[in-house]
């Protein structure tokens, strides 16, 4: 390994550097204050979440309706676990990524045999039960009531005679929330350039030809199925501990539909694209809920805003903000040609 | 010699259209053998039951190989790769998205380990066998005649390029025996004497090759030994002359008035 020097470095290795730079020095800007902070803690998650998502339609190409079900399930399973024994947020977050790839695999491997609507359909079904569930089952989620009070994250290394740390403000979540989407971004690119990442690419593209390469459909759709779920609970976890208050409709199907836009809004499979598509979408989203009532009309009126977007998207770039390389050298070629491009990918039907 | 692959009374029926019926043939190892008929005679649908795409209605399929004998009707499909069958498609069937050095990687997928956690960690077991996926997908792309265009895209290769991707694809999978579906169709005569070098440089290779087509210098060229079916039937076998001038096969072909002037 020689040194690392700033001239050696690619065109995109110096955006990436620029970027996380201007993303560590964020707060310290003039004009950022706890509001805008905030909303950049809430498009981290989202990146997060968008990231776990993409597994699912993007590398595999199957049409997931429940993600929230699992962001549910983390962020209730760490509120609880947090209330009631005091867990620290450290030992949680491994919990929840196992706690997420065990629903995962529970809801994947009966459904997973179905083919496209259908297995749509069975994920927004599990989502549902979710919400159902947790207004329901009051003596362990006191249901509508919600779940308040829960601690905040602190470092505690008073076993070890240091002091104890905790988060308070947005300031050391917005920290936190930055390495939490590193690593995931991490172990997306890991993902993508391995037996594993090639193997769902293979789904996504041509199903009985990955399984005339010895691909087990099945068990790599439930693999997939399990490591998405477990970034959703993650993801849920972190926000449990972040906002300290749940109650089920924070888990409502919208949220599932909203984090689906942002992939096909970013680009579908490109792990930039999906996390251009949660800074587009959640930064609109707060945009628009202080415009609209200027303007006098109601908050709701950004759900239309957000159909239409997804609607002049589907007309004028289908793939995506940032397509996968080959989705793109197509579109390339083609305005060359000037034929039109299908977008090569999309949810199997 | 054992034959590697032998059927055995093969029946395939899709609700009352009976595809195959009571196919009976052996594939020797190391041969170059042709399977022909006219369109709808069944030879897909073969092909489709030894890959385990489709599921036998009756019969057996016997596989030999390195000593093991396997009876393979009805086996799920990724099973069947795995035991040494590797197949390519009629209508070519790449992974579009993909880079062409991906999709022979792909095809390491059953001769190879690492999921999750190696694809995290990359431990050293990953990285070597990572390393090796890379390099004999290189090889194989290099024997097929593909050097150097690893990372053009698959979708956008030229047709007849398309067809030899897809038989690195294949080779990458280390088969003992190559079911290819038509490979010349669509291919000038160039390319066809190419593919005729390329499918005896794989026999070379110890790989016993099943091909259907219907370019018949192809399977004259190149076949040592021919069966015909029609109408899910086994018709006749052996050599492509002989084969050739059976009125029975003309009769298949081009109707009883041809076979009576043959």
């Amino acid at each position: 390994m020689g040194k690392l020097r700033l001239q050696d470095l690619t065109r995109g290795g110096k955006i990436r550097i620029g970027l996380l730079a201007l993303a560590l020095i964020l707060p310290f800007l003039p004009f950022v204050t706890d509001y805008v902070l905030h909303i950049a803690i809430l498009v981290l998650l989202y990146m997060i979440l968008s990231l776990g998502l993409n597994i699912v339609p993007g590398f595999n190409g199957l049409l997931d309706l429940g993600y929230v079900g699992f962001y549910g399930i983390g962020a209730y399973t760490s509120g609880l676990l947090t209330y009631h024994f005091g867990l620290s947020f450290w030992v949680i977050i491994p919990l929840a990524f196992i706690n997420g790839a065990i629903w995962g695999i529970l809801l994947g491997a009966p459904t997973l045999r179905l083919t496209g609507d259908y297995f749509a359909i069975v994920t927004f079904g599990f989502s549902e039960l979710v919400v159902l569930l947790l207004t329901n089952e009051i003596w362990l989620t006191r249901g509508p009531l919600g779940l308040p009070g829960i601690d905040v994250v602190s470092i505690d290394l008073t076993l070890f005679g240091g002091p104890k740390w905790e988060f308070i403000g947005e300031l050391p979540y917005y920290y936190l929330a930055i390495v939490m989407v590193l690593v995931t971004v991490f172990v997306m690119y890991r993902i993508q350039d391995s037996r594993l990442g090639r193997a769902w690419f293979a789904i996504r593209d041509d199903e009985v030809a990955a399984v005339s390469c010895g691909i087990n459909l099945l068990a790599y759709k439930v693999i997939a199925f399990a490591i998405s779920a477990a970034f959703g609970a993650v993801g849920g976890s972190f926000f449990a501990r972040w906002v300290t208050f749940l109650s089920p409709d924070m888990f409502k199907f919208w949220e599932s539909f909203l984090i689906l836009c942002m992939i096909v809004l970013g680009g579908m499979g490109n792990i930039w694209g999906v996390m251009i598509g949660a800074v587009v979408l959640v930064s609109l989203s707060e945009v628009l809920r202080e415009i609209l009532p200027v303007l006098g009309l109601p908050v709701q009126v950004r759900f239309l805003a957000f159909g239409l977007i997804m609607v002049l998207m589907m007309r004028f770039r289908p793939a995506g903000i940032m397509p996968i390389p080959a989705v793109a050298a197509k579109m390339r070629a083609g305005r060359v040609k000037r034929k039109k491009v299908k977008p090569a990918v999309g949810i199997k039907k | 010699m054992t034959p590697i692959l032998e059927i055995k009374k093969l029946f395939k029926s899709f609700g009352g259209l009976e595809a195959l019926k009571d196919i009976t043939f052996d594939i020797k190892r190391g041969e170059i053998i042709g399977l022909i008929g006219p369109n709808g005679a069944g030879k897909t649908t073969l092909f489709n039951c030894v890959a385990g795409i489709e599921k036998p209605t009756g019969g057996q399929i016997i596989l030999t190989n390195g000593g093991r004998t396997t009876s393979i009707g009805g086996k799920k499909p990724e099973a069947v790769t795995g035991l040494g069958i590797a197949r390519t498609f009629q209508n070519i069937r790449l992974f579009d998205n993909l880079t062409v050095i991906d999709n022979v990687k792909i095809g390491r997928h059953c001769r190879t380990r690492s999921i999750f956690f190696g694809a995290v960690v990359r431990n050293r077991f990953q990285r070597a066998e990572e390393k090796g996926i890379t390099e004999s997908a290189h090889q194989f792309l290099d024997f097929v005649g593909l050097k150097d265009r690893g990372e053009e895209i698959a979708s956008s290769m030229p047709y007849g390029d398309q067809r030899r991707l897809e038989i690195a694809r294949a080779l990458a999978t280390e088969p003992h025996l190559l079911m290819l579906d038509e490979p010349a169709a669509g291919m000038n005569p160039q390319e066809s004497r190419d593919l005729m070098a390329l499918i005896r440089r794989i026999r070379d290779k110890d790989i016993t090759i099943l091909l259907i087509e219907h370019d018949m210098k192809v399977v004259m060229g190149v076949c040592e030994r021919v069966v015909v079916i029609n109408h899910g039937e086994w018709l006749t076998e052996g050599e492509p002359q002989e084969v050739q001038n059976n009125p029975k096969v003309i009769e298949a072909y081009l109707g009883t008035g041809a076979a009576n002037a043959a």
